[in-house]
């Protein structure tokens, strides 16, 4: 067993004002040990401060990469719902056995918000992870796992038997990924999706048009929907017609692909998890990620559009003439979505449920 | 004003189940008394920080109105100001400033004269044009309570009332001092209820639009454990503490026309009361939560005529004192102040609530200014214990405190062992606190008032009839201390918890005041 103390591990991460405290296991971990360097890390800086958790957090990924890239949202959502971080890499490719452990906590207010246990197995010692997980629960909190892998596999299952909650980001993966989401949905998995928190504004904006009180007329009138994705169809826009056709089921649903994305990035199939990046604006048009909606109520149509930063509702052939609504889409600071899907900790959102159901049998017709 | 559904009107399929908030309808705030306080420090702030959140509709305009000249430029640059230095996110957001300035106006002029409300047609007509705020708008009078009858008739008189339930809406925000005792309350209430349906008025206690207030509902209703001791059976008393470090400031020749009874107690301090001592509502809408907190004002025993008013209030007014190592003046030292005023700056009362639940339970509150500290809590004090187990006044009774500001949260004081020692009891804390336990930056009262105001919430708004059984009880105790030949407030030390008096209001009950 090596242990460094009072070493920031930089982790390729730069320094961000924490002092990560680790230890290696060759052969046997030793979770007391894990516990010890928690406590000291709390104690780090005068007496012991007072601990807040509302959750247990688990976040699994495959590669220290995948994780690299969700950490800045990861902390951020463990800092607005203060909790026990426990993050799992799990690298069976590397030659070696080993598991590290890195420790480290956040305080705000004077109290102790975010513990970050993060263990890093690779080769065979990828096997100790879950009952390492098991024993640094805390209990009687939920328990929300962040998947950052494909969604599918026993581990998965296991995490689902596991947790209160499992958040995964189909909008990484290609949408026929789709099926195995609503399978698991079926048995009552209690899954969240990142996807779906992603066109949250979209929905907003499409019932918000129809309570416009000279609109609401055409509410009983839905007809068909049609869903533009940028350069390729995308778990999101499925989402969204599947949204739509489960909210008016005599409704004829599409999703379809036109138009370009403003960046590569998101390429369904092609994700190795979830990719929960920041930006400080509302995120770039990617490729697979909604570019329009539009829905029908004839006479009248509404055409639902993204131009840059802004939502914008068009609504055609009303008696009324033409009427423009418009919505500013939120700013994509790091850990917003994961934020907004923690605010559930526990069972399923059955609007999710029924949207993946017949997002499932929109799909073989109209994926790209 | 809720949206009500025509009988026959199809309910919208897509709104069913959002989890995501929706933004308002599309509307133009018109800030009337654009220039003062209240507007750059919490309006435009508020409504900032509200874009910011993405909570705005995209077709959203604000006017100001006041008599200060202006042009839109010069009122955009001010404000940008004001938001810079009053806004609790900081620094501004450049691309979120330039959007909301782009629907900022300003109009200058006289409330009295017509010609102000014909610009401001013009200025609204042109939000419509431009920004597509479709005829919808929210007025907010931040102006002195003197001000609300010539903005009414100004507004009816030039047509910019629509209505209910047409397809534009008009709402109109009002601010507190809501009349200045029964009579003036009843007769303001009966001109703005000539002018607007009850539905299009919101009468704000910005005091209901902070979290932790709102957390007493979801405390008490959210949570199974304590309703069923919440009742006479379990409860000796309560203590309600609204304090303030802060004297009258700028603010001394409206701190003497309204005193501490009209600016805390009418409002903040019975909606305190209302909050804890209410019944569950039937559902959680305007109408039912307010519909039980005027039964509690109904409920509470009136205080009238001057052996009453001994019995069970206590006025204080400040003296010179310390607070922090400061020294601070006397009331009758601050500008616009009367020398020999007899304005209180500090108010304790003892109200009985005769209600089934809370018959012979005491609520004690109190409230003032120049108070040692800034504080607002709400202290459940539960029954003794039926046997002294551990030899008497060795476990003390149980306390449950909500704190409401500063650090918002809730504390539970209850006995534990002393350990080693042998079955000696010790009084400890549970703590909860909201700024460790839900990290996010809570909204400021005004963002949440605002956006409810834009959506037609009522809930968080006070509704006539709970304005009037206020301002019953508290006419009750005016008309006492404010007759000729009633006595002056007490002194109290600036710094000190008020007027010595104010022990013995409890002392007479066996009880005394907790020390926050």
């Amino acid at each position: 067993m090596t242990v460094s103390l009072g070493e920031p591990i930089a982790g390729g991460q730069g320094a961000r004002g924490w002092d990560e405290l680790s230890v290696r296991f060759d052969e046997v971990v030793d979770l007391s040990r894990i516990r010890a360097l928690l406590q000291e890390a709390k104690e780090r800086g005068g007496s012991t401060a007072e601990t807040v958790s509302t959750i247990n957090l688990v976040a699994i990924y495959f590669s220290s990469a995948a994780y690299d890239r969700a950490r800045a949202a990861l902390e951020a959502a463990g800092r607005l719902h203060p909790c026990r971080l426990v993050v799992l890499i799990a690298e069976s490719g590397a030659p070696a056995e080993s598991v590290t452990a890195r420790i480290s906590v956040v305080r705000s207010g004077g109290a102790v918000s975010l513990e970050r246990i993060v263990l890093t197995a690779t080769g065979a010692g990828v096997r100790h992870l879950e009952s390492a997980l098991i024993g640094l629960l805390l209990p009687e909190l939920p328990v929300v796992v962040v998947w950052g892998g494909r969604a599918e596999g026993a581990l998965l299952q296991r995490a689902v038997g596991a947790a209160d909650r499992v958040i995964i980001d189909s909008g990484t993966r290609p949408t026929e990924a789709l099926a195995q989401v609503a399978t698991m949905l079926v048995r009552g998995a209690p899954i969240g999706d990142l996807a779906w928190a992603r066109i949250f504004p979209w929905m907003a904006l499409a019932a918000e048009v129809l309570d416009i009180p000279n609109l609401r007329e055409h509410r009983a009138n839905l007809k068909s929907a049609r869903v533009i994705c940028a350069g390729a169809v995308g778990a999101e826009g499925a989402l969204l017609g599947g949204w739509f056709a489960s909210r008016v089921r005599k409704a004829r649903v599409e999703v379809v692909a036109g138009g370009d994305a403003e960046t590569g990035s998101y390429v369904p199939g092609e994700g190795d998890g979830t990719a929960i990046t920041g930006y400080p604006a509302p995120a770039p048009l990617g490729r697979g990620h909604i570019a329009g909606f539009e829905f029908s109520a004839p006479p009248a149509t509404f055409l639902l559009r993204r131009q840059k930063g802004i939502l914008t509702a068009e609504v055609r052939g009303d008696d009324d003439g033409k009427v423009v609504h418009r919505v500013r889409l939120p700013l994509e600071t790091p850990g917003r979505l994961l934020g907004l899907e923690l605010k559930l900790v526990s069972g399923q959102d059955e609007l999710y449920v029924a949207a993946v159901q017949r997002a499932v049998a929109l799909l073989p017709r109209t994926a790209a | 004003m809720p949206y009500a559904p025509e009988h026959d009107e199809v309910a919208n399929p897509l709104r069913h189940g959002l989890r995501v908030e929706i933004p308002p309808e599309p509307c133009a705030v018109v800030v009337f008394g654009a220039s003062g306080d209240l507007a750059h420090r919490k309006l435009l702030p508020a409504l900032y920080n509200l874009a910011v959140g993405a909570h705005l509709p995209g077709a959203f305009g604000v006017v100001g109105v006041s008599k200060s000249e202006y042009s839109d430029t010069q009122y955009q640059t001010d404000m940008r100001e004001a938001v810079g230095k009053f806004s609790r996110t900081k620094p501004i957001d450049d691309e979120v400033w330039r959007d909301f300035a782009a629907g900022l106006r300003y109009v200058s002029g006289s409330f009295e004269d017509d010609a102000t409300f014909e610009r401001l047609q013009g200025t609204l007509a042109e939000l419509d044009r431009v920004r597509a705020t479709r005829g919808n708008r929210l007025f907010y009078f931040a102006t002195p309570p003197s001000t609300y009858p010539t903005l009414l008739r100004k507004l009816q008189k030039h047509r910019f009332i629509e209505p209910p339930l047409e397809q534009r809406f008009t709402r109109v925000v009002i601010e507190k001092p809501f009349g200045r005792d029964l009579p003036s309350a009843r007769a303001l209430n009966r001109l703005v209820l000539e002018v607007l349906d009850e539905r299009q008025v919101f009468r704000i206690d910005h005091y209901l639009g902070k979290e932790t207030v709102q957390n007493v509902m979801v405390f008490r209703f959210g949570n199974t454990v304590f309703e069923p001791i919440w009742n006479r059976n379990y409860v000796d008393h309560v203590q309600i503490t609204a304090g303030e470090e802060l004297g009258v400031e700028s603010r001394g020749r409206y701190y003497e026309e309204a005193g501490l009874l009209r600016d805390m107690i009418q409002n903040h301090v019975l909606q305190l009361v209302c909050l804890t001592a209410m019944e569950a509502p039937v559902a959680f809408d305007a109408d039912a939560v307010r519909d039980e907190k005027i039964k509690v004002l109904r409920a509470l025993a009136p205080i009238e005529g001057p052996e009453a008013v001994a019995q069970r209030v206590v006025l204080g007014q400040y003296t010179a004192g310390q607070i922090g190592g400061n020294d601070v003046p006397g009331y009758q030292q601050e500008k616009d102040v009367a020398k020999g005023s007899r304005t209180p700056t500090f108010a304790a009362i003892k109200l009985n609530i005769d209600s089934w639940r809370w018959g012979g339970v005491p609520f004690y509150v109190r409230s003032g200014k120049r108070l040692p500290k800034r504080l607002t809590e709400i202290a459940v004090q539960f029954r003794k214990l039926p046997h002294a187990l551990f030899g008497e006044g060795a476990a003390a009774p149980n306390t449950l405190i909500l704190r409401v500001q500063p650090e918002e949260g809730i504390t539970l004081r209850f006995s534990a062992k002393v350990p080693g020692e042998r079955y000696r009891p010790r009084t400890v804390s549970m703590d909860f606190r909201y700024g460790t336990a839900f990290a996010a930056a809570s909204p400021e009262a005004y963002e949440r008032l605002l956006l409810d105001a834009m959506r037609g919430d009522q809930t968080l708004f006070t509704r006539k009839d709970e304005v009037e059984a206020a301002w019953k009880l508290v006419d009750g105790i005016l008309r006492t201390t404010e007759a000729p030949d009633g006595s002056a407030p007490f002194s109290y030390e600036a710094g000190t918890w008020g007027p010595r008096e104010v022990d013995e209001l409890l002392a007479r009950d066996g009880r005394v005041w907790r020390r926050p």
